[in-house]
């Protein structure tokens, strides 16, 4: 490919919309009554930066999100291996699980303010049922697609089943756990921002409902900007890993080849 | 008497495909049977369902979700529309796909809740700011999977429309959005459960009438079996929109080449 690796008209189309926005915001043609500058959004942000605001708040996200998508990946795991190995299992309790899933998480939200009030369970409950599904169906898929071939392999070499599991499965489906493991991370940080918009008066989501209501444009949008760095952040942090771990399970695709 | 045989199979297929809702309706039935009707926390299906009952017969259901479903459908069509449009245009270029890449990602990278309360600041509590934001966040990944598709498309399909002599307009008719029909559909796949889960935050977040503010209303008023009894419809909601989708897919991509699809 003749481009070169650093995205130079990319770069430049966001400058050259930022100044736009500059421009507008200044000269009041822009018709919002709270609409603010860039450069508005830039000094905010250093100021929560400074003031150590945006630390804290960041913290009981990532925090969450964390415990959330740890749990989530055990379940998901736990179900898709469960259900990926064992016929009997799935033909008996499949189509429960197809009912379940397009519920959309967000409907638990008023439930689980029911039960469990303003709280951190109320937002790793609607973290973990949201997230559990991804890794939970690519497990299973992984898992179903092993090939006969290295069944076969592991009666050859008289594997007992534990082993069979641990040496010979899982690794075959690790690339399509990790996929659904990368997918669950970002669902985990949509959840995580909207139960704290309305359910859990902490972290980076209650931050910009509370700029909101206190008419702070500008330290709003620097949290809705960071909110954004932080999703991008993870998003390719996660890619990274998991094309680390993958490197090392290459043989795993040798089927394929 | 052949037809006599596919139908009964169809139902031994149906049947077998059933059993796998045992455990679900199994849990349901231990609930009814164990659950105590005034239970403030885990009140038995029947009082979900009296609720449901109660609430369309006073007139605040079938509002409520008429509001969800026009905001939701009318959403994600437009979506769709201009995403797809949209998609084709910066798909054909590339220098513009290059330019726009950025920006178009950081747009989808950013968490869709987070635009809702940008929308409430900047438009007030209108009725059309639902609208807005399920439309702005539903377009990316109908937009950025159209437009990867066409720079993933095979060469020689343009060729194909040179040797025909085609102008720009025809080739994008006949040759390059036919191509790009199934990630389209992908993305389109993507967009929905978001296009459900924000039109229910912003009726949540701004009480503008839906299905999302009756929840919450219910929730703020201790009304446990309306809470469950919504929750199950709006389950309800999801799956239909899903099985809708997917014929619809199925329907469409039943004139591709499988090796499209």
């Amino acid at each position: 490919m003749r481009t070169s690796k650093f995205n130079i008209p990319g770069l430049v189309t966001i400058l050259v919309l930022l100044a736009g926005w500059e421009v507008l915001v200044r000269s009041g043609a822009a018709k919002f009554d709270y609409l603010p500058a860039p450069s508005g959004i830039l000094l905010a942000s250093g100021s929560l930066i400074v003031s150590g605001e945006l630390f804290s708040q960041a913290l009981h996200t990532v925090e969450s999100i964390l415990i959330g998508w740890t749990v989530a990946a055990a379940i998901g795991i736990g179900l898709g291996l469960a259900l990926g190995l064992s016929p009997l299992l799935r033909r008996w309790s499949l189509a429960s699980f197809e009912v379940l899933r397009p519920l959309p998480a967000i409907a638990f939200l008023p439930l689980a303010l029911l039960l469990f009030n303003f709280s951190l369970t109320t937002e790793l409950v609607l973290m973990i049922y949201a997230s559990v599904w991804p890794v939970f169906i690519n497990t299973m898929g992984g898992v179903m697609g092993v090939t006969s071939r290295l069944y076969d392999v592991s009666r050859t070499l008289r594997l007992s089943r534990m082993q069979t599991l641990v040496k010979v499965i899982v690794p075959a489906a690790a690339p399509a756990i990790v996929t659904g493991c990368r997918l669950s991370m970002g669902l985990t940080l949509v959840m995580a921002i909207v139960a704290e918009m309305i359910a859990n008066p902490h972290g980076l989501g209650y931050a910009v409902i509370s700029e909101l209501q206190a008419m702070q444009p500008q330290r709003m949008f620097a949290y809705v900007l960071f909110i954004g760095m932080l999703s991008i952040a993870l998003n390719a942090g996660l890619l990274w890993v998991s094309r680390h771990i993958l490197r090392s399970h290459r043989w795993a695709h040798a089927d394929h080849a | 008497m052949r037809k006599g045989q596919a139908i009964n199979l169809q139902l031994i297929a149906a049947l077998q495909y059933a059993r796998g809702l045992l455990p679900l309706l199994l849990g349901l039935a231990i609930w009814q049977a164990f659950g105590p009707e005034k239970s403030p926390y885990f009140p038995p299906p029947s009082a979900w369902l009296d609720s449901i009952v109660f609430l369309a017969r006073n007139g605040k259901l079938w509002p409520a979700l008429a509001a969800t479903v026009t905001t939701f459908a009318a959403g994600t069509g437009l979506a769709c529309a201009i995403g797809f449009s949209l998609g084709l245009l910066i798909g054909r270029s590339r220098p513009l796909r290059r330019a726009l890449g950025p920006l178009l990602e950081f747009c989808r990278g950013l968490p869709p809740p987070v635009l809702v309360p940008v929308a409430v600041l900047l438009l007030g509590y209108a009725e059309s700011l639902k609208l807005l934001v399920v439309v702005w966040v539903s377009i990316w990944p109908v937009l950025l999977n159209t437009s990867m598709a066409i720079g993933q498309l095979d060469e020689l399909l343009i060729d194909v429309s040179r040797t025909f002599h085609f102008n720009a307009v025809t080739t994008l008719r006949k040759i390059v959005a036919p191509a790009v029909v199934p990630a389209f559909l992908l993305g389109v796949r993507i967009a929905i459960p978001l296009a459900i889960i924000i039109t229910l935050l912003v009726e949540m977040l701004t009480s503008v009438p839906g299905i999302g503010s009756l929840i919450v209303t219910s929730q703020r008023q201790f009304r446990p079996a309306e809470v469950y009894g919504l929750l199950v419809l709006v389950g309800i909601l999801g799956l239909a929109v899903n099985a809708i989708f997917t014929s619809l897919e199925r329907a469409v991509l039943k004139r591709w080449p499988p090796t499209l699809q």
